[in-house]
């Protein structure tokens, strides 16, 4: 685990599979056994932490989390290019299941701090990444998938007209593989759901898809989660979030329609929190313009009831802001599309 | 004795170094062999190559056999070039050899071997000689018969504080006594020289105290311009209960026919500004070029007296006034207090255009040059070579005719632009000019109306350029652009939370990749 954290190598080692996985941590006590190593880890998860909300401690590894990271484990195991061969494929498919299994038995956070420690483990799953050397010299050529090259290929560079290209290839665009793409992307997403901070967090991805899940629509029900998610959200550029923020929240409005309220209050705050700091920005990218303009409609419908807790001279302000915004096709779409929720 | 070959240097003068290299069969020094090109390799300490190979240590020392050669060494040198640049690192001691003669040094930091060619020129014309290190070990700088210098192949092994090594003697010295620079001058007595009498030019007067009232009213029916105060000297005797005042007249331009006068009454002495802060007595003339010895205070005034007399310092000058001031005055007792006019009528027009035009008068007071646009980049390359009491001296202003350039202790410094003489405070006319009609510099400043705030500079031409004094910016602010910085804090910060990439690195799965794996069971 500690390498999720602090970064450098991680190696996979011999699978886990779901009885330990879930066995590990479930006394509740930890032996630390590198006490230096858990000092740097519990000072990177602070520090990950910070970034959200002010705190100054974080807690022993949970079970869950152990056995999110047993799980992941796992499916970093199941994408061994090792396995990718005949006889053995197999047995990845089963690694895979195995995981898949592990992470259904975690439950979702139990509250905001659950939430947040979860996130101080997983915030850097998806930037898990294999490097590819492709070496070729007079006579040949050859790749390493995660490993170094021997010294003895690399040698006399310009004699041997040696060109090493090294690639770096994301945790879903490793191959080759010896399981499904999808089902790899579809653990790796139930994964996230585990952890709906991070998922918040990393929403402008490619892969998997952004997409609203129980745990997360817990998450930002809360008065407190939705701060947090705000600030995750805050981190990440703009465009790309309002783009997955919409198209997710397109779907949940047209499929779970009953569920939509925490994402569109999401929307509504950080379409007014855009408003009072940088209303320029609030006409953006033409993809995000659906989120910005549910959320457009979220927030006037929220200044303009009676008993709202603005100022009246900054309600106003930001009701013009919003309405000078709001007059474009996708705006009124999302507009329609929320008074038909409500 | 420590010392090898011939213990008095100055005995040996006449003689060639090719002559004392041996004496009999036997080498009577040893110890200094002749760099070659090329050579890398130097037994001396502290002596290294310069980019010409020229063999130089971080000093540059002249041994003089007495005071008055050292007074002859610095009559020679300051005759062509200012002390300035030497000041800073210039020392000179009484030293003590092993037989008991004294002689002097004079050390000085050898910044160059161009620096040490001329000391080293100077030096052999007074009949010193010029030796380079750095610490306690110096050799003989570089002659005709060394290109590159020489080196000390065999090092004296002595605890004495100096250590010469010449071609015709190794010495030892001990150090005596400093010898300060400024003290020495005023020590000098000035050599009688009557034709300082007869120069043009700014002269001060000091009165003693009964005469100066009817000196000053004299110079005030005779409308000679000039300021006046007076100083105080601490009483001569113990006897004395109360300081002495003298009258300190400054007067611009003195009439020929009061020459006699101020040289030949008993009273009065008649000075002539030699340098900053620094007067000798007419009559007499200082036998060192005290304007380029830097070691007068500007703010102060020391005056130079001959016949051996004390000189007499002025710390700082006293609050000086005009001349004018001291007019006497006369009360009307008849009449009415003023006659009122009852009309008035246009004047007649007399007013000419002024005009600038050149003139064979002595340059004096060049305080000011007006460096034009195009010969900026010049003055940008000038700026490395300018001394640092010029560049601490003088302040700037850049305005879109060009730079303009001030310094109250002369502008010489600054070989560039046009000059200009301060004729009035604030007013500058164009060096080697003057104005035409002849009018008084302070009708003249009347007329331009300036107001006091401002600089005025006439272009021969006749036109006047109008510069903020708030523009002027100390030079040595206005040289420098100071390279742009970084704040190696913050990105020393940033590197220290920079995370780490997360590689993913590949192992074997083993021959049993789903040995002792199991499901959750229930």
């Amino acid at each position: 685990m500690a390498p999720l954290v602090l970064g450098g190598a991680l190696r996979a080692g011999h699978a886990i599979g779901t009885k330990a996985s879930l066995a590990l941590g479930a006394e509740g006590t930890v032996d630390v056994l590198d006490a230096a190593l858990y000092d740097r880890v519990q000072t990177a998860r602070v520090r990950r932490a910070r970034r959200l909300t002010p705190v100054d401690t974080v807690g022993l590894p949970s079970s869950a989390e152990w056995a999110m990271a047993a799980a992941l484990h796992d499916v970093l195991q199941s994408a061994n290019p090792g396995l990718d061969a005949a006889l053995r494929r197999a047995a990845a498919v089963r690694i895979l299941e195995l995981a898949h299994q592990t992470i259904e038995h975690v439950p979702p956070p139990a509250h905001t701090g659950e939430a947040l420690s979860r996130h101080t483990w997983m915030a850097r799953v998806l930037d898990l990444a294999r490097e590819d050397t492709s070496v070729s010299w007079w006579t040949g050529s050859r790749t390493f998938r995660g490993v170094s090259p021997p010294g003895r290929l690399t040698a006399w560079p310009h004699l041997r007209r040696v060109n090493v290209v090294t690639t770096p290839r994301p945790l879903l665009e490793l191959e080759p593989l010896a399981v499904d793409r999808e089902k790899l992307a579809a653990a790796v997403s139930l994964l996230l759901a585990r952890t709906p901070l991070t998922d918040l967090a990393t929403c402008a991805r490619t892969a998997p898809a952004f997409a609203w899940n129980e745990s997360a629509l817990a998450l930002v029900a809360t008065r407190a989660g939705r701060t947090l998610a705000l600030r995750a959200l805050a981190q990440a550029p703009a465009s790309p979030v309002d783009v997955a923020l919409g198209r997710a929240t397109r779907e949940l409005l047209t499929n779970r329609r009953a569920q939509a309220a925490p994402a569109i209050a999401l929307l509504a705050e950080r379409t007014l929190a855009l408003a009072q700091t940088a209303p320029g920005s609030l006409g953006g990218r033409p993809d995000g313009a659906f989120a910005r303009g549910i959320g457009a409609a979220a927030a006037l419908r929220m200044l303009r009831e009676s008993e709202s807790e603005w100022p009246e001279e900054e309600r106003r302000r930001l009701i013009t802001v919003l309405e000078s915004a709001g007059r474009t096709d996708a705006v009124r779409e999302a507009a329609a599309m929320l008074e038909g929720a409500s | 004795m420590q010392s090898r070959g011939v213990a008095n240097p100055w005995a040996l003068q006449p003689l060639r170094a090719s002559d004392l290299r041996y004496v009999g069969l036997y080498r009577v020094n040893p110890v200094l062999e002749r760099i070659a090109l090329h050579q890398t390799r130097l037994h001396t300490p502290g002596l290294g190559l310069d980019a010409k190979g020229v063999a130089l240590g971080a000093k540059g020392l002249v041994l003089l056999p007495s005071i008055d050669r050292l007074v002859a060494f610095l009559a020679v040198y300051t005759r062509e070039r200012s002390l300035e640049d030497l000041m800073p690192s210039l020392v000179m001691h009484v030293v003590r050899s092993k037989l008991g003669t004294r002689e002097i040094t004079l050390e000085v930091a050898a910044e160059s071997s161009d620096r040490m060619d001329r000391l080293a020129d100077t030096a052999r014309l007074v009949g010193g000689f010029t030796f380079t290190g750095t610490s306690r070990h110096f050799v003989q700088y570089r002659d005709a018969a060394a290109p590159f210098g020489y080196d000390a192949t065999e090092l004296l092994s002595t605890d004495a504080a100096l250590l010469l090594y010449h071609d015709r003697f190794s010495q030892t010295y001990d150090v005596e006594r400093p010898i300060g620079l400024r003290p020495l001058l005023l020590r000098l007595m000035p050599h009688v020289d009557p034709s300082t009498k007869e120069e043009p030019g700014l002269r001060i007067l000091v009165a003693e105290q009964g005469l100066g009232p009817a000196l000053v009213h004299y110079l005030v029916r005779s409308r000679v311009e000039g300021d006046v105060g007076v100083a105080e000297w601490p009483p001569e005797s113990a006897f004395d209960d109360a300081p002495v005042r003298r009258w300190v007249l400054r007067v611009p331009e003195l009439p020929d026919r009061m020459r006699e006068l101020v040289h030949g009454t008993p009273g009065i002495t008649a000075f002539v500004p030699v340098g900053t802060g620094v007067a000798v007595e007419a009559g007499y003339r200082h036998p060192i070029e005290l304007r380029a010895c830097p070691v007068f205070d500007a703010a102060g005034l020391v005056l130079v007296r001959g016949r051996g007399d004390e000189p007499w310092s002025i710390p700082k000058l006293p609050p000086m006034g005009t001349l004018s001031a001291f007019a006497r005055v006369e009360l009307r007792t008849a009449g009415g207090e003023a006659a009122v006019a009852t009309g008035a009528a246009p004047a007649e027009t007399v007013r000419v255009p002024l005009r600038v035009t050149p003139s064979s008068g002595p340059w004096r007071n060049v305080t000011a040059t007006w460096v034009a646009p195009q010969q900026l980049p010049l003055l940008r390359k000038l700026a490395y070579a300018l001394p640092h009491a010029t560049v601490a001296q003088a302040r700037i202003a850049i305005t879109t005719r060009g730079a303009f350039v001030r310094s109250a202790a002369g502008i010489e410094a600054v070989p560039l632009g046009t000059f200009y003489v301060e004729v009035h405070p604030g007013l500058y006319v164009p060096a080697g000019h003057e104005v035409t009609p002849a009018v008084a510099p302070e009708v003249l400043a009347r007329a331009l109306g300036a107001p006091a705030s401002q600089a005025l500079f006439l272009t021969t031409e006749g036109r006047a350029i109008a510069v903020e004094d708030a523009a002027f910016v100390p030079l040595e602010t206005a040289l420098l652009e100071a390279p742009a910085w970084e704040a190696v804090v913050a990105e020393a910060i940033e590197r220290a939370l920079d995370e780490e990439p997360l590689k993913l690195e590949v192992t074997s799965a083993g021959l049993m990749p789903l040995r002792g794996v199991e499901p959750q069971q229930g």
